[in-house]
């Protein structure tokens, strides 16, 4: 004889529907979105990883300001390298970006075809993918500069600018602004010479096994080069951001979900353990009786773990599904957004599979199965007196008489249903860190894009460069190494450097890295200040060494701390000792007297790196600065995260919001649903609608505000907590965690929302129950 | 003899607050001896009954079964002793609220190898017509014989009832009353019913009175009368 309680499932999954809905949403939607972000992620890494074998990317590129000469050529490629051509054009269009054009690609940097067709003929053009979604470009639409008219014939994704920097000392990628493209040699060929850029790549016959020896290789093969060559550009693969920072970022998009992840766990587990516990209080006569009659414990074990097992598992392979199909599509998307991206093959992703399914399912297996065995552990009298406390309550509390009756009722409900109330005040917390999750980070965004226009050090900082073919001109450099043209570059270096422009001052600058975070090396900009600087308002001695607020809230640095840097891929190491906090969030900087950081690192006295000025300055030559930060600039920065995080973010939001929702729901429902026994007899009695409302609904709805409230200042402080962590581990930089009132606004109203939703449906629900029947369930 | 209890004893609480519900019960009951444990509210009778269910565990003293002493079982043979030996009746009807009345029978007759046919159960019990209705769609009456069904279809050696009557009006409690009698003469189970009603004591084949946690009377019923002639 088959057991006769599995009649009971799918009449308990129709009676308790909603419960099991949510359970069953809460899974899909959390396997749904995470897996599809995990098998994105992973797959759309994998194939850029490929990608670098695939499409022959190049270890690196130089730029030259004529073509090489077949000597040069060969004498460079003595060092261990192939060299190819990758020249370019670069073109303004008549919608004001800038295009940056190749030549058909074969050996190289292999291009991707991602829609249409390649070029064949003169006056077609593939351009980038994302730079035409970004210009509302599409196949057979024209593209016109001042000479020229391509048509397009089809999308590509240059395996070299998976994200779109023009100049590699740019600051942050502009994908609307810049792109690049592929036209036939022929085409190329007419475009005319004078505007060529002799850029060419290299590839190393014998490629290094790490950065160290990458970073060794690169500098050995720009000196050997600046004898033969005069470089104008020098960028080795590891330096090479429009290849580099694709990989970056898709590594601190995980760590942001695997947080996100290990939150909707704690949820999960919670919601797992208060529908069982619930399911058992409910079932107390029933399971007394059955065991009572001779039932194991196995076997109710067994028939109680049955339903919410079928149920997580049926919404793990749906969950699954969506991940794979639908989910992971909007997270690829979500990429192919922001960078330039070969097409990818979707991979099956273990990780995903152990942390999204394996972990809820093996979750809702333990947490079902400890907390029905310690509960089942108690003997079937306690069941069938529904006396399922291990704890006898010893004391009454006591209440005065002089409280009004009403009150004191309201009292006696709220102190019988304390531990419903801690669960439900548990359980808002986690709805309301999820929802804090979503919709603080926006705002975040929003707040650091504001406070870098307020906070800039002046509005233009000039970075100046020296010609990288005077970089071997070091202390081990003989003089007769160093060509004539050097030598007459050096002698003009000084007049060029030097600048009329009043708003001018000058000032050292030198990177240098972190030691004191294990998981990620932030590079820290050392500025040594001119005395009675006008930008940087500090009265600096040479002893004094400030640092930006930023570093200092970033690893919570004090006056009086020392601090270790040292040289990138150099065993050099620097420390200081803290003097104060400058208030500056741009950046993780330290600001020093000029002399001093000179003295500090062996500069000559008079040596400095470039100019703060709140005005251009336009008399320096371009070849000079390597990098100017203007405001624009650093609102790039801000516009760029919030495209390349802004959609997570919004997924993020969406689904915090669902998941909230449908705790608060569960949440309440239970609460109320215990209640809904002694609502009905308070009925019975002849208590009104609205009086039983005062009494029950009432106390629940006031504890439900007081907890809302209650856990806005906790959520602040935890996910405070949660994104220093996100930032220490994910990403280079700082930036401020501040909510805005409108989130606290938003996530309250959201809450009391969905709670009166609930009341309401509950108390309609409980008006229903004709009152005979509540007499008849009254056991 | 079929049933042994020597020298129970039971408490609750400790200290101060240590209550004595059992001092010492001492009763034989026979196979197939229809059992009425009579006496006040806090005498003692439903602990005795949960003690002989095997549901709640004496202090001291030993109950024999068919020769099976129940100290020496420890909680998993006490678990098949209730599944093969013991059919339990409550005063309120614990049925499973989302199975019919036959399926409500079934969760009984799952437990024994040699259940009584359902259908005819059905019938004896009167509810055959209902057998597809959820218990929310039965009177009060029915759902205790739909209880009385669940305890009695496994055919067990002993039916417990507690207060089976307790939450019934009279005419009802007199179906109730018949439906136990029948059973136990057709089925020939020994049947210890806890009531607080003293009329009830006339179609038993013992009477026990327990009073205080002792047994004040204990006696054989000469005069035993059929529950359709019982009025109270």
């Amino acid at each position: 004889m088959k057991n006769p309680l599995n009649k009971r499932f799918l009449r308990e999954l129709r009676g308790d529907l909603g419960k099991y809905l949510v359970i069953f949403l809460l899974l899909v939607s959390a396997i749904g979105f995470v897996s599809g972000f995990l098998v994105a992620d992973h797959s759309l890494l994998t194939a850029y990883n490929e990608g670098f074998e695939k499409y022959n990317i190049e270890d690196g590129n130089f730029t030259v300001s004529s073509k090489l000469n077949n000597y040069e050529q060969a004498s460079i490629e003595k060092n261990g390298v192939i060299l190819y051509n990758n020249y370019y054009i670069e073109n303004q269009l008549d919608n004001g970006s800038t295009l940056r054009i190749f030549s058909k690609r074969e050996d190289i940097n292999k291009v991707c075809l991602m829609q249409g067709k390649m070029p064949k003929r003169k006056g077609e053009i593939a351009i980038d993918r994302m730079y035409a979604e970004n210009n509302g470009l599409k196949i057979s639409d024209t593209i016109n500069s001042s000479s020229h008219t391509w048509k397009i014939t089809g999308l590509v994704a240059l395996s070299d600018y998976s994200c779109l920097f023009q100049d590699n000392n740019d600051s942050m990628f502009d994908a609307l602004q810049f792109g690049v493209a592929i036209v036939t040699k022929e085409d190329f060929a007419s475009l005319g010479k004078k505007d060529i850029t002799y850029c060419y790549s290299w590839k190393y016959l014998h490629p290094p096994v790490d950065e160290n020896e990458e970073s060794v290789m690169a500098e050995n093969l720009m000196k050997a080069m600046n004898k033969e060559v005069t470089l104008s550009d020098f960028i080795p693969l590891y330096q090479n951001q429009a290849i580099q920072f694709t990989g970056e970022d898709m590594g601190g998009d995980r760590a942001m979900i695997t947080i996100l992840l290990y939150i909707i766990m704690l949820i999960m587990a919670f919601v797992f353990g208060i529908t069982i516990s619930h399911t058992i209080q409910k079932e107390s006569t029933v399971i007394g009786t059955l065991l009572a009659s001779g039932y194991t414990t196995k076997e109710l074990i067994r028939h109680y773990m049955a339903m919410p097992m079928f149920v997580t598992v049926i919404a793990a392979f749906i969950g699954n599904i969506i991940g794979y199909t639908f989910m992971k599509d909007v997270c690829a998307n979500m990429y192919y957004g922001s960078y330039s991206l070969p097409t990818y093959q979707t991979l099956w992703n273990p990780q995903a599979f152990l942390l999204t399914t394996m972990i809820p399912v093996l979750l809702m297996f333990f947490i079902n199965a400890i907390t029905l065995r310690r509960k089942l552990s108690l003997s079937p009298l306690k069941f069938l007196r529904k006396d399922l406390n291990r704890k006898k309550q010893k004391k009454t509390l006591h209440l005065s008489h002089q409280i009004p009756f009403m009150t004191r009722f309201r009292a006696r409900i709220i102190f019988q249903n304390i531990s419903n109330y801690i669960v439900l005040l548990i359980g808002i917390l986690f709805a309301n860190l999820l929802l804090i999750f979503g919709m603080s980070l926006p705002a975040v965004l929003h707040h650091y894009q504001e406070t870098i226009s307020d906070n800039m050090l002046c509005n233009y900082q000039y970075i100046l460069q020296v010609p990288i073919s005077m970089m071997s001109m070091d202390d081990d450099t003989e003089l007769e190494d160093v060509s004539y043209a050097d030598l007459l570059h050096a002698s003009f270096l000084e007049y060029s450097l030097t600048t009329t422009n009043p708003d001018a001052e000058k000032f050292s600058a030198y990177s240098l890295n972190t030691t004191s975070n294990p998981y990620r090396t932030d590079e820290i900009l050392l500025y040594g200040i001119s005395k009675h600087s006008k930008y940087i308002d500090l009265n600096l001695s040479d002893q004094d060494v400030y640092i930006s607020s930023a570093y200092a809230e970033k690893y919570k640095l004090n006056k009086g701390d020392t601090i270790r840097l040292k040289e990138p891929y150099e065993d050099t190491f620097y420390q200081f000792k803290i003097t104060g906090v400058y208030r500056y969030e741009g950046g993780l900087s330290i600001f020093m007297s000029q002399k001093a950081l000179n003295q500090k690192l062996d500069f000559e006295e008079d040596s400095f790196s470039g100019y703060f000025s709140d005005s251009e300055i336009t008399d320096i030559p371009s070849k000079y600065i390597g990098s100017t930060i203007t405001l624009d600039d650093l609102t790039k920065i801000s516009r760029q995260l919030d495209k390349s995080m802004g959609n997570m973010m919004y997924i993020v939001d969406g689904f915090a919001m669902m998941i909230f929702v449908v705790l608060i729901y569960l949440l309440s429902k239970i609460i109320i649903e215990k209640n809904s026994q002694s609502i009905s007899m308070a009925k019975i009695l002849g208590y009104h609608t609205l009086e039983i409302s005062s009494l029950y609904i009432m106390s629940t709805s006031i504890l439900v505000v007081l907890f809302l409230l209650f856990s806005l200042p906790l959520e602040t402080i935890c996910m405070e907590w949660i994104f220093r962590f996100y930032l220490y581990i994910g990403m280079s930089g700082w930036i401020t965690f501040t909510v805005p009132l409108i989130v606290f606004v938003k996530m309250f109203a959201l809450g009391v929302g969905t709670y009166a939703v609930v009341a309401l449906l509950e108390f309609w629900k409980i008006k229903k129950v004709p009152m005979d029947e509540a007499l008849k369930n009254a056991e | 003899m079929f049933l042994e209890i020597h020298n129970i004893k039971k408490s609750f609480g400790s200290g101060d607050c240590l209550v004595e519900v059992l001092k010492g019960i001492d009763l034989q009951i026979k196979k197939g001896e229809f059992c009425v444990l009579l006496g006040p509210s806090g005498s003692g009778k439903s602990t005795l009954l949960n003690i002989i269910g095997g549901i709640d565990r004496s202090d001291s003293g030993d109950i024999i079964i068919d020769g099976e002493k129940m100290a020496d079982m420890n909680d998993k043979r006490l678990t098949i002793y209730r599944r093969k030996h013991l059919g339990y009746i409550f005063q309120m009807y614990n049925l499973i609220p989302n199975l019919t009345v036959r399926e409500n029978i079934e969760v009984g007759a799952y437990l024994s190898s040699h259940s009584l046919d359902i259908d005819e159960l059905l019938h004896t019990l009167g509810l055959f017509e209902h057998r597809n209705k959820l218990p929310n769609q039965l009177s009060g009456g029915q759902q205790q014989r739909t209880a009385i069904g669940r305890a009695i279809v496994k055919n067990p050696d002993i039916l417990l009832c507690d207060e089976p009557t307790g939450a019934l009006d009279y005419n009802t409690s007199k179906e109730i009353l018949n439906l136990i009698e029948t059973i136990n003469q057709r089925y020939g189970n020994t049947v210890i019913m806890v009531t607080h009603n003293d009329a009830i004591r006339h179609m038993a084949d013992r009477i026990v009175r327990l009073r205080d946690g002792r047994i004040r009377d204990n006696i054989q019923n000469q005069h035993k009368r059929s529950a359709s002639t019982l009025e109270w």
